[in-house]
């Protein structure tokens, strides 16, 4: 076990490397700067010289690699230098952002997690019957509709039509509940049917079967047999699409004015303000395969066999 | 069968959970009207924070002022500062309102009006640049600035937000961060709750100078969605809802408890031409492409009626507007005019010179969605006298027009009289250093007269010079002007005695009242 973990911190390192790489080639091989954003040419009247003036300043007249150097080296004093729009440090940015997505990402997987497990077990259980097919269609239709239009149907539902939600906002229960369940949902119904699929496949192992025919009670051998095997596969595909669940947010924050990681990397990314889109990416690099180890530890947990195989190989 | 009565009860649950969550914060805000007044707005940029050098927020939500303001005609007239006079537009002299209180009760004078233009100096990149100021003197109620060179236009950038008069001496004593969040300004509204890219929310000012304001508070949220803040209005959770999209129209008018207020703006739709392009450099085709540009089709199709069809580049209501003709649509004369530019029709029906078909790139980008219409509109209507028109989208614009040379016409999109005054457009598009002169366009009659501009005061004249390098602009045809959206605002008519203005910075008056 502690081997996975060292292999994974070496991975971490390799992984953020390469990443902050791509991102910041990607960026400045976009076009564009945020000079003439920062200078608000739209407003006020801005030479060319003070275009230059304040370019060299940032020091966008350099060559990328040094730029880039420059950029590691302060990383490796955990300096991830300063906003250009806001000018306050990208870790303060950061770190008063990261409550406000937490926050949502918990309450989105609650919903989530309350939708899944249920759905999933109930279409397991009436194979091909009406639940199966209901939750077939749901499955369709929460893969096939973009966040954004879900989030605006439940506007309209439930704060224009029913008033009984506020239609954005941030701070109260029920200002959670329609992001939440945006987010939430599209993921949801997809996973109902994977963790259907795997509850298939488990029920009809052999085990199962000996369960039956020990006389044991049909809920203990669903919830407490089959079930465990069943999320295994349901697992690993969480955390690998733990990054879409990221992404997903960015759209819903928007929609619903949370002003979260993701509206902050959206502005970043509009603005140019290059310190804020490598720290966003570095951050949820991290997250990303710290939350991958997460789910490789966990297996170890739910599955035990896992751990027998790695006494066997006498790890 | 157990099992599933067990889930069905359990999803029964959740479903009851959420439903009880929902019940407790949506009536507060009808509750507490009984009893004081209050409004909902929904803007659609957001505050990082509410520092007046760097963000307009302030300004709209009624915090802070500055010495001079724009009326409603966009005329330049006092704020804070009385009245204002220069002998040689380089020694200014400003009287300060002596009835003024910052809304910590400290006295308005000179000295703290200095301070705080010497902040949004410090603190705003291009400020001072635009000032020009060289010293300033405060004595009692009078401040002198000298400006570094006679520069007339000073007024004009004294109506700028970002120089909202604040009292420094309570930002000193408080600090940068509580200033950021709580700026000390003269104006009716004083922050009451302020959270990052959410919300302000202000109360009155009772000893406001020009007069008890009518509303108690005010709650001012921040949401990038128009679809979303057409919803929230619709709901009735907000009162005023600024930029909504034209599709919402319909509905909001249908609902008899709300209106939408179309005003003209401020900002113009154009084309603007790569001087460098071999293409558009003879001038008869530029004045064929502007007979091509439908302005009627862009008004009544593309802006769904809420806009103004451009005849230049200042709105056509504002006083230095011009009041020509708007040019009409005409493909024979376009015609025409390429076959005298040494074109001629091919058997496919495109103009050609030396057996190559005139083909032009046009850059467009989609952050304004009607630019991209527009373009397309001019495409087909060229098409009509045999230019074949091939649309390029980019993402940045300025970018991609100020980095490539290949370009022959774009769609671009400007506040063209920010601060009542033609002088930052010509300045900034027109003159060689400026930042948005991408088509490099230098026209040596225009530049004398902009050179005048910018040397004049008096306001008559500064009219007509303005309108003098218009005309220059459109004989020349160095842009071709589609036309001057209007602003879009939903309101609930429980609001009254408030109109919205053009130049979107005074939005919370002390004179808004709700029925």
């Amino acid at each position: 076990m502690f081997t996975i973990i060292k292999n994974r911190v070496i991975q971490l390192v390799v992984v953020l490397f390469i990443l902050s790489l791509f991102t910041f080639t990607l960026m400045k091989m976009a076009p564009g700067d945020p000079v003439l954003t920062i200078l608000n040419a739209d407003e006020m009247v801005v030479t060319e010289e003070d275009q230059a003036e304040l370019r060299s300043k940032l020091g966008f007249d350099q060559p990328l690699y040094v730029q880039y150097g420059k950029w590691m080296f302060n990383l490796m004093q955990f300096d991830l230098g300063k906003s250009y729009m806001s000018g306050k440090p990208v870790i303060e940015e950061l770190l008063t952002r990261i409550p406000i997505t937490a926050e949502l990402t918990f309450f989105a997987m609650t919903i989530m997690l309350c939708i899944t497990v249920p759905l999933g077990v109930w279409s397991a259980k009436y194979v091909n019957k009406w639940p199966d097919q209901f939750s077939r269609i749901l499955a369709l239709v929460g893969a096939s509709i973009p966040n954004f239009w879900l989030g605006l149907i439940l506007i309209y539902l439930f704060a224009f039509k029913l008033s009984i939600l506020p239609s954005s906002g941030i701070g109260s229960y029920s200002q959670i509940i329609l992001p939440a369940f945006t987010l939430g949902f599209t993921f949801a119904v997809v996973y109902a049917r994977l963790l259907r699929a795997g509850l298939l496949q488990s029920l009809s192992e052999d085990y199962i079967y000996a369960a039956r025919a020990r006389g044991v009670k049909e809920w203990r051998i669903l919830w407490l047999h089959a079930f465990r095997a069943a999320v295994l596969p349901v697992l690993t595909i969480f955390g690998l699409s733990l990054g879409s669940f990221l992404g997903g947010a960015v759209v819903v924050e928007i929609l619903f004015s949370w002003p979260g990681l993701g509206s902050l990397a959206v502005d970043a990314i509009f603005n140019r303000d290059y310190p804020v889109i490598q720290g966003y990416v570095l951050l949820t690099g991290i997250f990303v395969v710290i939350t991958n180890l997460v789910v490789d530890l966990s297996y170890y947990v739910i599955d035990p066999r896992m751990k027998r195989k790695e006494e066997a190989l006498g790890r | 069968m157990r099992n599933y009565k067990n889930i069905l009860v359990g999803m029964l649950c959740l479903v009851l959970v959420f439903i009880a969550g929902c019940s407790t914060t949506q009536n507060s805000s009808e509750k507490q009207e009984d009893k004081e007044k209050n409004v909902n707005m929904i803007f659609s940029f957001k505050a990082a924070d509410l520092d007046p050098h760097t963000g307009f927020i302030p300004i709209r939500s009624g915090l802070t002022e500055t010495l001079l303001k724009l009326d409603e005609k966009s005329n330049i007239e006092g704020w804070l500062a009385e009245k204002w006079e220069t002998a040689d537009n380089q020694k200014w002299v400003f009287d300060i309102r002596n009835d003024v209180k910052f809304q910590d009760g400290k006295k308005l004078d000179a000295e703290s009006v200095k301070q705080s233009l010497e902040r949004s100096i410090e603190a705003n990149e291009s400020l001072g640049d635009s000032l020009k100021i060289k010293s300033m003197e405060a004595d009692g109620q009078t401040l002198t600035i000298n400006t570094t060179e006679p520069y007339p236009a000073l007024p004009s950038e004294l109506v700028n937000p970002y120089t909202s008069i604040v009292n420094m001496d309570a930002a000193k004593k408080e600090g940068e961060e509580a200033f950021k969040n709580n700026p000390i300004g003269t104006g009716p509204f004083k922050v009451k709750e302020f959270k990052a890219n959410q919300f302000v929310e202000v109360e009155k000012n009772a000893n406001y100078w020009a007069g008890e304001p009518k509303l108690d508070s005010a709650m001012i949220k921040f949401n990038e969605d128009p679809n979303v803040r057409a919803l929230a209005l619709q709901s009735k959770e907000a009162d005023v809802v600024y930029n909504l999209p034209a599709e919402s129209l319909d509905a909001i008018k249908k609902d008899s408890k709300l209106s939408v207020e179309s005003i003209p703006g401020l900002r113009a739709h154009f084309v603007l031409y790569n001087s460098q392009s071999e293409n558009v450099k003879d001038l008869k085709i530029r004045q064929a492409l502007d007979l091509l540009l439908d302005r009627k089709s862009v008004v009544k199709d593309i802006m769904q009626g809420n806009g103004l069809e451009a005849n230049g580049p200042f709105n056509s209501t504002l006083p230095f507007g011009l009041d020509e003709e708007v040019s009409e649509m005409n493909v024979d004369k376009a015609k025409s005019l390429i076959t005298q530019a040494g074109y001629k029709e091919n058997a496919e029906g495109l103009m050609e010179k030396d057996g190559k078909p005139l083909t032009l790139e046009l850059v467009t980008y989609k952050a304004r969605p009607e630019l991209p219409l527009i373009a397309q509109l001019l495409q087909s209507d060229a098409s009509k006298a045999g230019i074949k028109i091939e649309i390029k989208t980019v993402e940045n614009a300025d970018t991609h027009l100020a980095e490539n040379k290949d370009w022959d016409l774009a769609t671009y999109s400007n506040n063209t009289s920010p601060r009542g005054d033609g002088s930052y457009f010509f300045n900034t598009a027109f003159t060689e250093t400026g930042a948005l002169n991408v088509g490099k366009i230098n026209i040596p009659e225009l530049n004398t007269l902009i050179e005048k501009l910018n040397r004049t005061t008096d306001l008559d004249e500064r009219t007509k010079l303005t309108q003098d390098a218009a005309k220059v602009i459109n004989k020349e045809v160095a842009h071709s002007y589609a036309v001057y959206p209007n602003i879009i605002i939903g309101m609930n008519k429980r609001i009254v005695n408030w109109e919205p203005t053009a130049e979107e910075y005074y939005i919370l008056t002390h004179n808004m009242d709700v029925k």
